[in-house]
């Protein structure tokens, strides 16, 4: 009798613990993102609540004939390609470097992950500053040094631009490609390159047939979240460039940010958050494919 | 032979010291550059050329900064008055930065503790689910709910109050805190509390006692992210909040680029200020971070 009524009270002490996250994540995880998928369907200003109007699929079918949207979607995509591509070149060479076992190592690790927590917004400044065709210290040095005859405009021409937010992007970012490679080069068994080094091969060759072999998984699955994660940035771009100049550095984030917050249509940018959502699902299933889930529990 | 191969080996490792040394100036230039211009007078910041090393070290930004300047002040140092300045809210959104970071990530990892902990050691119906839920809550992207929330706000009365920041903090940090948390808890181990639990001590004293302890190091490393994310976020700043005086840091400092003169000594000197807190916890808690990222939590 003893022992039902102390299993009765246990198990009102588990739902009891559970429940705040419970109310938590109902209120302010699934009910705004039902939320935002219902909107899509209506059309919606906030400053008229009163014309709110269900109208189907025609927010998507504004988007789709909207030639920005589809500026945005391709600008996104190459955005996203060229970010991930240095990441990922850089993050590999920068934690093969921090792998080696040298004095004074940590001190480097350290410094060489800081921009990871680095405000965005903090970033966007100082990239404006060095950044700055008149004044900056880029194009002064890049003048000084004879590599360029005219001032680049960093900011104000589309190409330039783009170039710009990607290498704020990958400045950003670098850090967590070398952390989640370093990890795994730490793990990777030295008798490997003791084997290879016995039958000869070289650096080169130790790299492409020893290492990037081992490596496979971990980037695999570092490219495809960080390829979800940089598709839908928002204040990477819109804090340096805020898409311009023109539209020539929107994605779709921007593009759903102007049209709530500048054009005043919620359901047109919450139709364009659910295009999003559904390219974030086709990426997490290709993730958890990758990654193994299903196949074993982890 | 020997003497050759030592001289090899010191020579590469010299090399690679350059290599790093290099790459590690050119990471942390942008940073060192903005450090050198907040510490320059008006005059050196346009010298040409340019100072690495400021010739004239001066605190007049830092200064103005925390004592609210009241004046926008031109190139050649002659003052104008325009208004209010955004110099003047500065240790005001300092402190409402504060306030929303520690708020959120309070509620975020007292929550997630909690509900890792009924995860782990009860038995329920959806409890295997909860954790994978949480995941793909922490895929979606803000920009995607923050409208959504921003009406939930009217509607509760909280737009432009510090508590519709904290609550939207806690909504893009909760699901990875509730991740990190599952993940840390079910590898701690569980006999320590079973026998406890035998001896005749509640779930509470066991949670007090023996669980919190021996979670710390995951709830160092869940309160490094969600206060990382909460300091550093801009949209629900930008979408929550209507008055100057509510405006967290990283809002109010892109109002500096409002009017004609950005005064670049000033920014450098938000910007310094605005990432020391975040710097200072960064170096304190170095280890707990990696671990952190180890176990996936990785927002960004």
């Amino acid at each position: 009798m003893h022992i039902l009524r102390h299993l009765q009270s246990d198990r009102a002490v588990g739902l009891l613990f559970i429940a705040p996250f419970v109310i938590t994540a109902l209120f302010f995880m699934v009910y705004p993102i039902a939320e935002a998928i219902r909107m899509a369907f209506y059309s919606y200003n906030p400053l008229r609540p009163d014309l709110t109007a269900f109208v189907g699929l025609a927010n998507f079918e504004y988007i789709f004939e909207d030639p920005l949207f589809w500026a945005s979607f391709w600008q996104a995509t190459v955005w996203t390609l060229l970010s991930i591509l240095f990441q990922t070149v850089f993050g590999v060479g920068l934690a093969l470097l921090l792998h080696r076992a040298l004095f004074g190592m940590a001190f480097f690790r350290g410094l060489l992950l800081f921009p990871y927590i680095v405000p965005t917004v903090v970033i966007a400044l100082i990239w404006r500053w060095i950044f700055n065709p008149e004044i900056g210290v880029v194009n002064y040095s890049l003048i000084a040094s004879g590599i360029i005859k005219e001032p680049i405009y960093w900011l104000s021409t589309p190409a330039m631009a783009m170039a710009s937010t990607i290498m704020l992007n990958v400045w950003k970012y670098t850090p967590f490609v070398v952390i989640c490679v370093l990890a795994r080069l730490q793990s990777v068994p030295l008798e490997l390159y003791d084997a290879a080094k016995v039958d000869g091969a070289g650096t080169m060759r130790r790299f492409f047939d020893v290492t990037l072999p081992q490596l496979k998984e971990v980037l695999i699955v570092v490219i495809v979240f960080r390829t979800i994660w940089t598709f839908n940035k928002f204040e990477e771009i819109y804090l340096l460039t805020k898409g311009g100049p023109g539209t020539s550095t929107f994605n779709l984030a921007v593009y759903s940010f102007e049209q709530s917050m500048a054009s005043l249509r919620l359901g047109v940018g919450a139709a364009t958050g659910v295009v999003m959502m559904i390219i974030l699902l086709i990426g997490s299933i290709v993730y958890l494919r990758v990654a193994g889930f299903g196949e074993n529990e982890k | 032979m020997n003497s050759a191969s030592t001289l090899w080996k010191t020579v590469k490792n010299a090399m690679l010291y350059l290599i790093l040394c290099v790459v590690t100036f050119l990471i942390c230039f942008p940073l060192i550059w903005a450090l050198s211009t907040s510490l320059k007078p008006k005059s050196e910041i346009f010298a040409t050329p340019p100072t690495l090393i400021p010739h004239n070290l001066t605190l007049e930004n830092y200064e103005a900064l925390l004592t609210g300047r009241q004046q926008y002040y031109q190139a050649q140092g002659a003052p104008q008055n325009t208004g209010t300045t955004p110099a003047q809210f500065f240790t005001r959104w300092f402190i409402n930065s504060v306030i929303v970071t520690l708020g959120s990530t309070l509620i975020s990892i007292a929550v997630s503790t909690l509900a890792a902990y009924s995860l782990t050691r009860f038995r329920y119906w959806g409890r295997s689910a909860v954790p994978y839920f949480s995941l793909l809550g922490y895929m979606v992207p803000s920009i995607i709910f923050v409208f959504p929330l921003f009406l939930m706000m009217v509607r509760l009365d909280l737009t432009d109050s510090l508590w519709s920041l904290i609550l939207g903090y806690v909504c893009i940090t909760l699901p990875f805190c509730m991740w990190l948390m599952w993940a840390f808890m079910r590898s701690i181990p569980i006999e320590i509390e079973e026998a406890a639990l035998i001896d005749g001590a509640s779930r509470y004293q066991v949670f007090r006692q023996i669980v919190l302890p021996s979670a710390l190091p995951g709830i160092i490393a869940a309160s490094i992210f969600a206060m990382i994310v909460s300091w550093n976020d801009y949209l629900f700043g930008r979408v929550f909040i209507n008055s100057i005086d509510n405006l967290t840091l990283t809002v109010g400092v892109m109002l500096f680029f409002e009017g004609t003169h950005v005064d670049w000594g000033l920014l450098m000197a938000a910007s310094v200020l605005m990432t020391v807190p975040m710097a200072i916890l960064f170096m304190a808690l170095q280890r707990h971070l990696v671990a952190g990222f180890g176990a996936g939590a990785v927002k960004g």
